[in-house]
């Protein structure tokens, strides 16, 4: 069978989240290449539904690993109440291991995110957007207040934007360090000044989020195409890379590649041109694993990429998730018992404690692979593990269980060999 | 937790602590009232503001001992089990003092495979204190974190809780340390994007250092 991308003609693709501009994070420069233009025929030209409409119609979904349509999660904000503030959230946490791309764009075109904020605060009458960022991330806090403060001084965020009679405030949070705040409920109960312990759902967010107003909680990259869809139109959005899953998408690439970075280009890329792209691996070695997207995802054999395209659809059939597209491309060398030993001690550090299941599992797994990786494991350990990771999954309030189970049980299921060889042999041999 | 198993007692923290600051020493200054009451005039409830005030005084203070929560928590009007509750859940909020600069090395996988564990050791080495430890003339800790969201140029590591130092080789330390030691704060580094490189020539920003180069080193040993 023919192998085919999905992403089209991608060699000749005009990047449109990061355009080749210099200096298009200063606002002038962006505001001189049609920056916040959207904008102000959302605010002006625009009903609030049909702006949600719109962002239906272009079927994004969410970059930051969910892949939930993001026009849906919109229309899913209750009826407006005159005395209940709504409220976005905007989830620049990015601790998933592998996954950088946000940084970048926050970097080289803050005011994308801003603006697509503000389009979203017109499109569900919101009062203000909370830019929840992690602590890790100081140097690029100071960078995007300052150019908050600038968008603020030319009237494009606050009080009577752009001279109309709408009001919205983006306010920049700083976290300090942990990963369970990238989940949705655990980030809000950061935002409310305590520890982040998930919340059960339901109710969701858009019932009773932050403050217990309605919110809505969006990555940065799926904020950022807010303005494109609806200043380019939806039928341009949804004719870009895979049918089911379109858009222009940030790849994170790194491992043991020649040249790592983020790279934009269509969703639906064959594995195998963007690593072609990156420049091949290391040394000429041959690939031995990739993780397609942050550490959450199932790790793929390099025998089971082929024609597999970067979209939703596609990596579910091969036997893994698109996530957050940070490709980790490791190489034959790789000792994968090394890999999952630093995986489950991720894991461990970052379970916030608050379910037991996930709290006790993650340390026995991290102990049961350091057995393993030690040479000091039996083969038991292995069907041990891969139970384990039975009585972790969908028995706790969030999702970081099943993240932490999820590798560990492919890994050892893909990779099993590479296991059984550092575990001690089941039978003796006797000694006749 | 397998230390647990072996010894399973649990060390609760000293109803009477020893005070590191004295009463003089433990109030903030009318600028920082100011920076304190905005912060709370972004949220509708002043709890909001505890995490950017937390990281106000561990700017001020260096580190959050019991007596700084409650700095905290009077200034904020909240309960002190509340304050002490956040500064002890998030991991960049020193319980504890630290050395002068703090090194967080990333060894997440990414790292790991580029060689994190040999940057590491390499400090420890350099620096003569193990990891998670303060160096005996207390200028420097050495720390091991999770990932820092710098993976396409991993190695790496952060300083200070501030710059981030990218594509690490032991020579690159040797400078970044001289320059610490000439008292020098480290510049922003800016990472070029490859597309950039192809189609602008180099790193889009004029206004930050920027690093345009994408090879790190070769891949020394990959176990632990």
């Amino acid at each position: 069978m023919a192998v085919m991308t999905k992403a089209g003609d991608w060699k000749s693709y005009q990047r449109v989240l990061l355009p080749p501009v210099k200096n298009l994070h200063q606002l002038h420069v962006y505001r001189e290449h049609g920056g916040y233009e959207t904008l102000k025929k959302v605010l002006t030209e625009m009903e609030p539904q049909d702006v949600t409409a719109e962002m239906k119609r272009s079927s994004l979904r969410g970059r930051g690993g969910a892949g939930f349509p993001t026009g849906l999660k919109w229309s899913f904000m209750p009826p407006v109440k005159p005395d209940v503030p709504r409220y976005l959230c905007c989830n620049a946490d990015e601790s998933e291991p592998g996954t950088f791309k946000d940084r970048q764009l926050r970097e080289y075109n803050p005011h994308v995110l801003f603006e697509g904020s503000l389009v979203a605060g017109d499109g569900m009458s919101l009062k203000a957007c909370y830019l929840y960022v992690r602590g890790e991330y100081a140097d690029w806090i100071t960078h995007m207040q300052k150019e908050l403060a600038n968008a603020y001084d030319s009237k494009l965020v606050g009080k009577n934007m752009l001279g109309t009679k709408h009001n919205m405030d983006i306010i920049i949070h700083k976290g300090a360090g942990a990963y369970i705040c990238g989940e949705e409920t655990s980030l809000m109960e950061s935002l409310e000044g305590k520890r982040a312990y998930p919340r059960i759902k339901p109710p969701f967010p858009a019932q009773s989020g932050i403050w217990k107003c309605p919110t809505t909680i969006n990555n940065v990259e799926t904020l950022a195409c807010a303005p494109l869809i609806l200043g380019r139109g939806a039928d341009w959005f949804a004719s870009i890379g895979a049918e089911k899953n379109p858009g222009p998408l940030l790849y994170g690439i790194s491992g043991h590649v020649n040249r790592p970075g983020v790279y934009e280009y269509p969703t639906g890329m064959l594995i195998t041109d963007l690593l072609e792209i990156a420049g091949g691996m290391r040394g000429g070695k041959k690939l031995k694993a990739l993780i397609p997207g942050g550490a959450s995802v199932p790790v793929l054999r390099a025998d089971m990429i082929e024609g597999v395209t970067m979209d939703i659809e596609s990596l579910r059939e091969a036997g893994s998730m698109l996530g957050t597209a940070g490709m980790l491309f490791l190489d034959e060398d790789t000792d994968m018992v090394a890999f999952l030993r630093r995986v489950a001690h991720f894991y461990h550090h970052e379970s916030c404690g608050q379910c037991t299941p996930c709290r006790e599992g993650t340390g026995w797994m991290e102990n049961l692979i350091t057995r393993i990786d030690d040479g000091e494991g039996n083969l038991r350990d292995l069907d041990l593990l891969l139970d384990l990771c039975d009585q972790m999954e969908g028995r706790t309030v969030c999702a970081l269980a099943d993240a932490a189970a999820w590798p560990v049980r492919n890994t050892i299921k893909r990779f099993r060999e590479d296991f059984e060889r550092r575990c001690r042999p089941a039978v003796w041999a006797v000694n006749a | 937790m397998a230390e647990f198993i072996r010894n399973p007692v649990v060390e609760l923290p000293d109803p009477n602590p020893e005070a590191h600051f004295s009463e003089e020493d433990l109030v903030f200054t009318e600028d920082e009232k100011s920076r304190i009451t905005d912060w709370v005039n972004q949220y509708p409830t002043s709890d909001g503001a505890v995490m950017w005030t937390l990281w106000l005084a561990q700017e001020k203070f260096g580190f959050l001992p019991p007596e700084v929560l409650q700095l905290v928590a009077t200034e904020l009007s909240l309960p002190y089990a509340q304050v002490y509750g956040v500064a002890t859940f998030y991991t960049q909020y020193y319980k504890e003092k630290k050395g002068q600069i703090v090194f967080d090395v990333c060894t997440c996988f990414s790292c790991q495979f580029c060689g994190g564990y040999d940057i590491l050791a390499y400090l420890e080495e350099k620096l003569d204190v193990k990891r998670g430890h303060t160096s005996a003339c207390g200028r420097y800790t050495l720390q091991e974190v999770e990932c820092l969201g710098a993976c396409g140029s991993a190695p790496m590591m952060q300083v200070d809780n501030g710059p981030y130092m990218h594509n690490l080789t032991p020579e690159k330390i040797d400078t970044v340390l001289a320059s610490l030691e000439a008292g020098q704060s480290l510049p922003f580094v800016s990472i070029t994007l490859p597309q950039d490189e192809d189609e602008m020539g180099g790193n889009r920003r004029t206004d930050a250092d920027a690093e345009e180069r994408y090879l790190t080193p070769p891949r020394p040993r990959q176990t632990q």
